[in-house]
């Protein structure tokens, strides 16, 4: 991230900012969460909410992604684009090899929403092998 | 895709930040298509020759012919 800030392009540094801007009421709800602020409602229909607030900066995180190859140029767009790629087919593969396990080998029930985080893990480990738009 | 384009650069005496601001795109824009991790469109090619009063082919080579 800070790499992205002093060295990147304008369309870098937005995308900084709308990360930031998104990551950080996620983790203050997670971390709320983890110890306890919301352990009355679990289970309640007003957990639904909980799960709306806690998945909106997922999905404002995603959007200030796709605004990052919006904005770009077309070769940080096609590097983004490919990465991104690379790190879904990566993230689908895990999940779907681990949901095989869970049904047919008894493997230990991972939630859902750990695909998202699985998904940058797989973008981090990629991208520095990444770095050419080439075929 | 081959190309002179950090020869030509060098000769205007120009940085890829430089450059990059000529052209619209960024220094990794600019770096990557002189170390040939990207094949520029052909509307960025056409702006890159004209920027140096050149023809497409003489900037990049033509691989098919």
């Amino acid at each position: 991230m800070i790499g992205l800030w002093r060295n990147g392009t304008p369309a870098h540094r937005r995308y900084v900012l709308r990360t930031w801007a998104f990551m950080v009421p996620y983790v203050a709800i997670c971390v709320a969460m983890i110890f306890g602020v919301f352990d009355e409602i679990e289970g309640r229909p007003a957990a639904w909410i909980l799960a709306a607030a806690l998945s909106a900066p997922v999905i404002g995180q995603l959007w200030a992604t796709l605004g990052l190859m919006r904005d770009s140029d077309e070769f940080v767009r096609a590097l983004t684009a490919k990465q991104f790629v690379v790190a879904a087919c990566l993230t689908f593969a895990a999940a779907v090899f681990w949901g095989f396990g869970e049904t047919l080998a008894g493997a230990p029930h991972i939630p859902a929403w750990l695909i998202y985080p699985l998904f940058w893990f797989f973008w981090g480990v990629s991208a520095p092998f990444i770095q050419s738009s080439r075929p | 895709m081959k190309n002179r384009l950090r020869v030509l650069r060098a000769e205007k005496g120009w940085t890829q930040e430089d450059l990059g601001k000529a052209l619209g795109v960024s220094r990794q824009a600019v770096n990557a298509i002189e170390t040939e991790k990207h094949d520029p469109s052909l509307d960025l090619a056409f702006r890159i020759a004209a920027v140096f009063g050149q023809t497409v082919e003489q900037v990049f080579d033509n691989p098919h012919g």
